[in-house]
């Protein structure tokens, strides 16, 4: 195990500031507050420069003074740096000046943000010293670990409810992790993977590795700013499930203005959930700075979590920047969609759609002013949830092998373009 | 009947035997069911707000409550628990309290996640 500390301090609790030492560990002792990683600021201010940063190759690591890690990383050494897509067409769609999409469904290697918190989990867990990773998912996450895992040679568990859909579970079978699915109510696998967690050795990247999995997320504000050329977006909309990577996007811009890299415009971040799982949409609705959990329903599966982990957080993040919060029904979120794919060319899945949906309300209702600019993060490929739009875009014409019936079919098209 | 009486006399002490043989020593049992403790979140719905429930399940399981965090509203209450006792009880308990209506989630909320 590395003695190192790179330029991490040490980890603290959000709640009373207590310090912990960067260990595998995630609730402060004292009030079981989450723990989350401190940083050297000082020396990362001089080795974190333009200049230096204009040398590094274009991956989230580039910013790597800002992530855990003591060392060079050793895993998912490609992740990051997506594309940040200058979306016109989607912002007349949306109605505003200026929008941008930073598009995380081409990250590498599976088509998801999660490569970037889990790329940083498995390369902490490997300086710690572990062999072995898990992590309990139903998508996005099991299929990151099980990836990354399997390119960095560790073994993987990826727990599962047994009734998971079997194309989920075959995006993590594929990369040789060995998939457990338990059988019982969501309540009680939520509580034997946390036993599971506790019990064994085990790098749990959402666990035990949680306070350096979630700074993971920080990097997707890094790339945005230094994308924009070092100009901190006025508005941007996350999606929430758990609600972290809204908060890690706030520290990500804070991180920046502290370090000079950025000038402090005062960055406003929005919150996007799915109407059918809407905690903490509703709360920001009543004015209020906690939520009631719910029982999602909604085809936005990547964001049904009832009971947001970080929902207070990203209610306070909202409300210090000045942002919004709203939420989208299930046909709003595939009609953003269809936007997106229609003006942009990017096919995001469900989580995207909840994203681009509520910033269009968030605009309507005049949260983002129309003469504003806008970033919007799209956090997983449209691949993934093909099942939530089939039978929702239309089927292909059919004609015979003949010109004559190709034209008859055309022929309104051409009538309309003529006109 | 003497002569049977006699015969099953031995039988039965065998069999006696054989039972306390297979009987689990006490260091099994602890193996079985070893001392934990869990460290739980409550949820309370509204009706259950003003409910002494915490002190009901003392009453009824072999457990140490422990509250460590709690903030009641008029509209949800969440407290913060250690659970500590055999793992069967701690078990009992935690499921007695899901049929009274509390949601129980371990202290790190949501392990599963998309």
């Amino acid at each position: 195990m590395s003695k190192k500390s790179g330029f991490m301090k040490a980890l603290k609790c959000r709640e009373c500031g207590r310090e912990y030492p960067l260990e595998a560990t995630h609730v402060c002792e004292f009030d079981f507050g989450p723990l989350e990683v401190a940083y050297d600021y000082d020396k990362i201010k001089k080795s974190l420069t333009k200049d230096a940063l204009a040398k590094r190759p274009q991956t989230m690591w580039r910013f790597r003074e800002l992530l855990p890690v003591a060392e060079e990383p050793t895993v998912g050494t490609g992740v990051g740096y997506t594309p940040l897509v200058k979306a016109d067409r989607l912002a007349k769609w949306l109605g505003v000046r200026e929008a941008w999409v930073k598009n995380d469904a081409v990250n590498y290697p599976t088509l998801s943000f999660k490569d970037r918190v889990v790329s940083v989990a498995l390369s902490r867990a490997r300086e710690l010293g572990f062999d072995t990773v898990a992590c309990a998912s139903t998508g996005n996450l099991a299929n990151s670990v099980a990836a990354n895992a399997a390119s960095a040679g560790l073994d993987s568990f990826v727990f599962i409810p047994a009734d998971l859909e079997e194309g989920k579970i075959l995006n993590s079978l594929i990369y040789g992790a060995r998939v457990v699915g338990i059988r019982g109510h969501y309540d009680e696998v939520n509580r034997l993977c946390a036993e599971i967690a506790g019990k064994y050795g085990w790098a749990f990247v959402n666990v035990n590795m949680r306070p350096y999995y979630a700074e993971g997320s920080k990097s997707m504000a890094f790339e945005i700013a230094e994308q924009l050329n070092w100009k901190l977006p006025q508005h941007t909309v996350a999606p929430m499930a758990s609600g972290s990577l809204l908060t890690k996007i706030h520290k990500g811009y804070q991180e920046l203005i502290k370090l000079g890299l950025a000038k402090d415009t005062k960055p406003v971040v929005h919150g996007a959930q799915a109407t059918g799982c809407s905690p903490i949409s509703a709360a920001y609705k009543d004015g209020k700075d906690f939520f009631k959990p719910v029982k999602p329903d909604t085809i936005a599966k990547s964001l049904a979590i009832g009971t947001p982990a970080d929902g207070f957080y990203a209610l306070k993040v909202m409300k210090e920047t000045g942002g919004a919060s709203d939420d989208v029904s299930d046909d709003e979120i595939r009609d953003a969609m269809k936007a997106l794919a229609e003006c942009e060319g990017i096919f995001t899945e469900t989580a995207g759609g909840v994203t681009v949906g509520t910033a269009k309300k968030l605009v309507a209702s005049g949260k983002i002013p129309a003469e504003d600019s806008v970033v919007l993060c799209v956090t997983g490929n449209g691949l993934k949830t093909l099942d939530a739009v089939q039978g929702h875009v239309g089927k292909p014409d059919e004609i015979k092998p003949s010109l004559r019936e190709f034209e008859e079919l055309i022929e309104p098209d051409l009538k309309v373009k003529t006109k | 009947m003497a002569a049977k009486k006699k015969a099953a006399k031995p039988a039965r002490k065998a069999a006696k035997k054989a039972v306390r043989k297979t009987k689990p020593t006490a260091k099994a049992k602890r193996a079985a069911n070893p001392r934990k403790t869990a460290r739980l979140w409550l949820m309370f719905p509204q009706r259950l707000i003003t409910k002494p429930v915490v002190w009901e399940l003392s009453q009824k399981f072999p457990v140490i409550t422990n509250v460590r965090q709690a903030s009641v509203t008029g509209e949800i209450g969440l407290v913060c628990l250690e659970l500590d006792g055999l793992a069967n009880d701690v078990k009992k308990a935690v499921a007695w309290l899901e049929r009274r209506g509390v949601s129980v989630e371990p202290v790190e909320i949501n392990v599963i996640e998309s």
